[in-house]
């Protein structure tokens, strides 16, 4: 048997609201993410070989998963469109799925199975049919059975919804209260309900308080309390005298001295109430904060490389602009203001100035064949606001709120890449092209590009 | 870079053998299926190896085209290779993604007739 594990991005959409920080996809539930307990079931249920479907970016959980040697099944990836039925999906995979029977995992749902149910067995006996489903997922056999049966096997498993943070907190401290016997849950532990992952730094004062599960790179300083039915992710620091009870604390976190944790889920600076879904960001460091990786190496490099090549673009520009500007002022060709855009990978907005030059005559076309009204935000290239090509600066307004997970390689700039490939500027279509060459330039292709958005421009105007 | 158009019932399928890049994308532009807005394709990608950005608008471009005209474009048999470029530029929203040529011409074959 094969398995196709299909998840649409609109069932994990509150994923991305509730924790921004984490693909959902690698949601942790308990200590492991949440894509390897479908994994898990998926080789229990006698499968060789999976396929994760999804119409939602797959990057982060492909470096995770890689090709399921770890598991010691084949696992590849594909892509699905929201609206594909069961069929669609069998026929855009059929090379993958071949003559074999296929069960098609769908939803963003926790399977809640027992690893020492012989479910390989049952699902050769279980017929081609929905075979367990709930509001928000199901499992699905496709294929005739390898060994007919006159009685339909009992799948001894539930299906539960993972459509909120409230259904997620509850999942996960079941998970860690009885979940042990049930699944496969990574971490030492010398003793049932204690999970203890590596280069975990305990306080000879500190208290640990079963079940508790604590992930890699954790430090609990003196007198923290941890537990009962507490779940420390990775990377996380839990200052002196603090005490997590009934809580999860995500990845990436820093708890600060004597805070009471009890009920919550705390991620980042983000404290959630998984009853009510209310959560707070907590603007002091000192109480709660994110634990950052260290930045991409070669931005600065870049911004160097950008920063000279704006400058050079300067000198260039400036005998021009003093020669003309004062002619298209007097004329009404050009405008000048001010516009708030979306900051790079920080996320932080800034304000950013914008000329236009309008009309006609020979002043305005020169000006605009070599990108005059380009200089003012040439200028914020040499103080690294902005870069001299990327992303085409989205503007701040009430709908902007997907960044920073739909913008992947977002780096506001003066000139586009869109610009430069002659795409269309705006749009999804741009997007494309911005996000290729986000991940596929180098600060010396980026001036190669600069001069064709440029020449591009005097071309167009030229053209006109 | 070689292409090679074979028709299968009303669907067109474009094999291409090579790498499709700014010099290539404009051969794949001219040719007859593509050309033709108002003719559904598989753009068959076994034998591609390389793809720049000039290339996925090459392809963009003939699936807007193509779509005006209540057309398709479909893709099929990508290797990891290709399939991280449509990922990385969210462009496989745009297209019906096959790991089976014959499975994509099935597929088109539906969508026509149920237009």
């Amino acid at each position: 048997m094969k398995t196709l594990l299909a998840i649409r991005e609109r069932e994990y959409d509150w994923v991305r609201q509730a924790f921004p920080s984490i693909h959902p996809l690698l949601l942790p539930l308990c200590n492991k993410p949440f894509t390897e307990f479908l994994i898990d079931f998926a080789i229990l249920a006698g499968s060789s070989e999976i396929r994760l479907l999804s119409d939602g970016p797959l990057g982060e959980v492909k470096e995770y998963c890689e090709n399921g040697n770890r598991w010691g099944v084949q696992l590849s990836y594909a892509t699905l469109h929201a609206e594909d039925s069961f069929q669609d999906l069998i026929d855009k995979n059929r090379k993958f799925c071949g003559d074999d029977r296929i069960m098609i995992i769908s939803g963003f749902s926790f399977i809640s199975y027992d690893k020492h149910q012989g479910y390989a067995n049952i699902m050769s006996l279980m017929p081609a049919e929905t075979c367990a489903s709930c509001s928000s997922g199901s499992i699905t056999i496709f294929g005739n059975t390898e060994t007919p049966s006159t009685n339909r096997p009992v799948l001894p498993l539930t299906i539960l919804p993972l459509d909120n943070v409230g259904s997620y907190y509850r999942i996960s401290l079941e998970t860690l209260e009885n979940g042990s016997a049930r699944y496969v849950l990574p971490g030492y532990g010398n003793e049932p309900g204690c999970a203890i992952g590596r280069n975990v730094v305990i306080s000879k004062t500190a208290e640990i308080r079963k079940p508790v599960s604590i992930g890699n790179n954790v430090q609990i300083l003196s007198g923290a309390v941890i537990g009962p039915s507490a779940v420390i992710g990775s990377n996380v620091i839990i200052d002196k005298e603090s005490t997590v009870k009934s809580g999860i604390i995500l990845d990436n976190t820093y708890i600060g001295e004597h805070l009471e944790v009890t009920g919550r889920i705390a991620s980042g600076n983000m404290l959630t109430d998984p009853r009510s879904g209310a959560s707070i960001a907590m603007e002091d460091p000192h109480l709660m904060t994110g634990i950052k990786a260290g930045g991409k190496s070669g931005t600065a490099g870049r911004k160097t490389v950008h920063a000279v090549a704006a400058a050079i673009l300067i000198s260039m520009q400036l005998f021009p602009f003093l020669l003309l500007f004062p002619l298209l002022k007097l004329q009404g060709s050009w405008s000048s203001g001010t516009t708030t855009c979306q900051g790079d990978s920080s996320g932080k907005s800034f304000s950013m100035p914008t000329s236009e030059i309008t009309g006609t005559g020979l002043a305005v076309s020169l000006a605009a064949a070599i990108s005059l009204d380009r200089l003012p935000m040439l200028l914020r290239v040499v103080t690294g606001q902005l870069a001299i090509i990327g992303s085409a600066p989205i503007i701040v307004s009430d709908r902007t709120t997907s960044f920073p997970a739909g913008n992947p390689g977002y780096r506001p700039a003066v000139f586009s890449y869109a610009e430069a490939e002659d795409w269309p500027v705006n749009g999804s279509d741009a997007a494309i092209v911005e996000r290729f060459y986000a991940m596929h330039s180098t600060p010396v292709k980026d001036i190669g590009m600069t001069i064709k958005a440029l020449l591009n421009k005097l071309y167009e105007k030229n053209a006109a | 870079m070689t292409i090679t158009e074979t028709l299968k019932g009303s669907i067109t399928v474009v094999a291409i053998n090579g790498a499709l890049d700014a010099s290539t994308a404009p051969e794949l532009q001219r040719s007859p299926a593509i050309t033709n807005a108002s003719q559904t394709v598989v753009i068959d990608f076994e034998h591609v190896d390389f793809l720049d950005s000039s290339g996925l608008g090459a392809l963009i471009g003939t699936l807007r085209k193509k779509r005006d005209m209540s057309a398709e474009t479909l893709l099929s048999c990508m290797n990891d290779r290709i399939s991280q470029v449509f990922e990385i530029t969210n462009a496989y929203r745009l297209f019906h993604i096959f790991d089976d040529t014959s499975a994509a011409v099935d597929y088109a074959t539906q969508l026509i007739s149920r237009k």
